[in-house]
């Protein structure tokens, strides 16, 4: 893969090493050990609802904020005393951080072209997001989805090696979303390594290489999603539409079968349940809909999400 | 670092909130005062009217009356009585009206007017009063042994209200816009997450903080010189000032900018600083003798008034503007100095790049 201009190339150490960081606020603790590393190359997702600590540990891996303990390196450098050279090859797109109102957009990207030993060309970055046409526009004259898109590219301004997303796509709709999915994609098709956070389990499902759970300053699991899927004890999701009621007692008492429950659907019955393999439940729940004289409907069987995953790790929900 | 500069430049120059307080704002009030001429305060406007123009004793006293530079003397067409007079005066067409009339071979001349001005009106009766003394003695021939006459003396240190009123919209001017738009650009650098995004780069802050400071003292200066031109063609003459009169402005914007950033330092919110901004300029604009001497100031309030900056800064203005000396304004220049350090310091302290 061709290289970047002023990109050095990775060497198959890991981009971003962190041994047992702590983050204290007072009475707080923001972020309580933690440790993990991401591989040159990843789309490396941190996942968890608003409050997990998700925004601190970027922003001490970007540089802004020390952290109480622990240690961290990033791109090779130590971030307590290389700060400067992180700063340097680090691309970071920050939550709810606008750009100076009174500039336009090419002129944003100029100036922060000039913080940096060598920037990538204003027009060139505009295009890569379709925003060739409001160069000259002012950040406020643009669409939400068009203020993502300027923040993720003015990330990119000084060709970094690593890029940060701080929740790029919040508040955005399905399609603003999978469009910037597209743009966080080709970052990484150039070459750079990006980590980004979410609290959409779909977008960490559909973008990462690999997804770490955060709940409470701690990571809860780190895994590629569909690994993370494997993980839980009851992986598969089943629904099973019946004319004829089952008995969710009975259901519940079938070998790897748990959290049963029915409901009706106008004169039809539903179950839901969780299943650890899909085969044997799936033939059990026919043969007893069949001594029970009712007709299936309708027979699905899905994976579990993340959602279910964040779920079974911490007990809570994601939007909690 | 000048691509930094640069930019920072035009966010102030695109800011028009910042542009009108600079600029905009002072020009209207220069417009304003000079549209009311307080010049023209001292005359009197005068209607007289005489039963026997064509005598020479009323033409004499028309003379007189003509020849005074406290009078503006209007004739009437035809002679009036005293409920006309009353009417003139009730109309505002004038301010009083002299009432001349012939009682055989004395002249009766009588002098109506209102009580509005107690001050004018004695002003104006003492003055007629002397001249129609002087008509007197000149008609019966007689030499006075006291000629008494006064010089109003035209100089540097006789300046009209415009021009004491020029450095003090200069000053005003000045203030308003380095405190206020100086604390709104940082208040909002910080709150929309511009610092945050800035210190996220390797970009050192204090770079960032000092082309802000930098990009204002320049408008602060082209203001300067802006609102300066504009009154200079109103008839206020600050260029008289020279050098000094300029880079003092220049200098002396320099406390009010640490203002703008203890304001931006100690006050989170926008709307709470500008309110903060505007509580600390507006009392300032009206207590430091930006319109009035401050001599009319009540004496506890001059006690206060004597420590403000602004009162500092528009005395040593408005004496350079009188042609005094460097040297001769130094204890204002001390104060202004010691204003300098001081809100520095509180500056550095209260204001930090790292809050988010």
């Amino acid at each position: 893969m061709a290289q970047a201009p002023g990109r050095e190339p990775t060497t198959g150490a890991p981009v971003i090493e962190v041994r047992g960081i702590t983050k204290r606020y007072g009475e707080l603790t923001a972020l309580d050990g933690v440790s993990f590393s991401v591989q040159p190359g990843e789309i490396f997702g941190i996942l968890g609802p608003n409050g997990a600590g998700k925004t601190t540990l970027v922003e001490i891996l970007e540089g802004l904020t020390k952290p109480t303990a622990g240690d961290a390196s990033v791109l090779g450098n130590d971030i307590r005393t290389a700060t400067d050279e992180v700063k340097k090859r680090v691309g970071v797109q920050l939550q709810a951080s606008s750009y100076h109102q009174y500039l336009t957009l090419r002129e944003i990207l100029e100036l922060f072209g000039s913080f940096y030993p060598h920037s990538a060309d204003a027009n060139e970055l505009l295009q890569r997001v379709h925003l060739a046409d409001r160069a000259e526009s002012r950040i406020k004259q643009l669409s939400g989805g068009m203020q993502q898109r300027f923040s993720i590219v003015a990330a990119l301004v000084n060709q970094p090696d690593l890029v940060f997303f701080d929740e790029p796509t919040a508040g955005l709709d399905p399609d603003a979303r999978r469009d910037l999915w597209d743009i966080v994609r080709s970052v990484r098709e150039e070459g750079a390594t990006v980590v980004l956070t979410t609290h959409y389990m779909e977008e960490a499902e559909a973008l990462c290489d690999r997804v770490m759970m955060m709940d409470r300053g701690k990571i809860a699991a780190l895994d590629t999603p569909p690994g993370l899927v494997r993980s839980l004890h009851a992986p598969y999701r089943v629904r099973m539409t019946t004319l004829g009621q089952l008995d969710p007692a009975r259901v519940a008492a079938l070998p790897g079968t748990s959290e049963v429950h029915g409901f009706a659907e106008g004169n039809l019955d539903v179950l839901e349940l969780r299943a650890e393999k899909a085969p044997p439940t799936l033939g059990a729940l026919t043969r007893l809909a069949e001594d029970a004289g009712a007709e299936v409907v309708d027979l699905a069987v899905l994976p579990a999400t993340l959602e279910d995953v964040f779920l079974s790790v911490t007990g809570r929900g994601l939007s909690g | 670092m000048r691509a930094l500069f640069g930019a920072s430049l035009k966010m102030v120059v695109r800011d028009r909130q910042a542009l009108f307080w600079a600029l905009i704002f002072p020009i209207i009030f220069l417009g304003v005062f000079r549209l009311f001429s307080f010049d023209s305060f001292g005359t009197t406007d005068v209607l007289v009217s005489l039963d026997n123009p064509s005598s020479p004793q009323q033409q004499a006293l028309l003379g007189a009356l003509q020849s005074a530079e406290f009078l503006e003397v209007t004739v009437s067409d035809a002679p009036l009585d005293r409920t006309g007079a009353q009417a003139e005066i009730d109309d505002d067409n004038v301010n009083a009206v002299l009432l001349v009339t012939a009682d055989g071979a004395r002249i009766d001349a009588e002098l109506i007017h209102g009580i509005s001005d107690p001050i004018g009106s004695s002003a104006t009766e003492a003055g007629i009063a002397s001249l129609v003394d002087s008509v007197n003695l000149e008609l019966m021939g007689g030499n006075p042994p006291i000629q008494f006459a006064t010089e109003r003396i035209d100089s540097a240190e006789n300046t009209t209200f415009f021009e004491f009123l020029g450095p003090g919209i200069i000053g005003m001017g000045l203030m308003n816009f380095a405190t206020i738009s100086l604390a709104g650009s940082l208040s909002r650098y910080r709150e929309e997450g511009v610092l945050r995004r800035i210190r996220a780069t390797p970009l050192e802050p204090w770079k960032f903080f000092a082309s802000v400071v930098l990009a204002h003292m320049t408008v602060a200066a082209m203001q300067v010189v802006v609102i300066s031109v504009v009154a200079q063609l109103l008839g206020a003459n600050v260029f008289r000032g020279g050098p000094p009169f300029f880079i003092l402005a220049v200098l002396g914007t320099v406390v009010f900018l640490n203002l703008g950033v203890i304001v931006a330092g100690l006050v989170h919110g926008r709307g709470a600083v500008e309110g903060a901004a505007n509580a600390i300029t507006l009392p300032m604009m009206f207590l430091s003798g930006t319109f009035f001497p401050t001599g009319s100031l009540p004496d506890v309030v001059r006690a206060a008034v004597q420590v403000l900056p602004l009162t500092h800064l528009l005395t040593a203005m408005r004496a350079f503007v009188d042609g005094d000396s460097v040297v001769s304004q130094w204890p204002h220049l001390l104060v202004l100095a010691a204003w300098i350090a001081g809100t520095f310091v509180v500056a550095r302290f209260t204001f930090s790049l790292e809050d988010s």
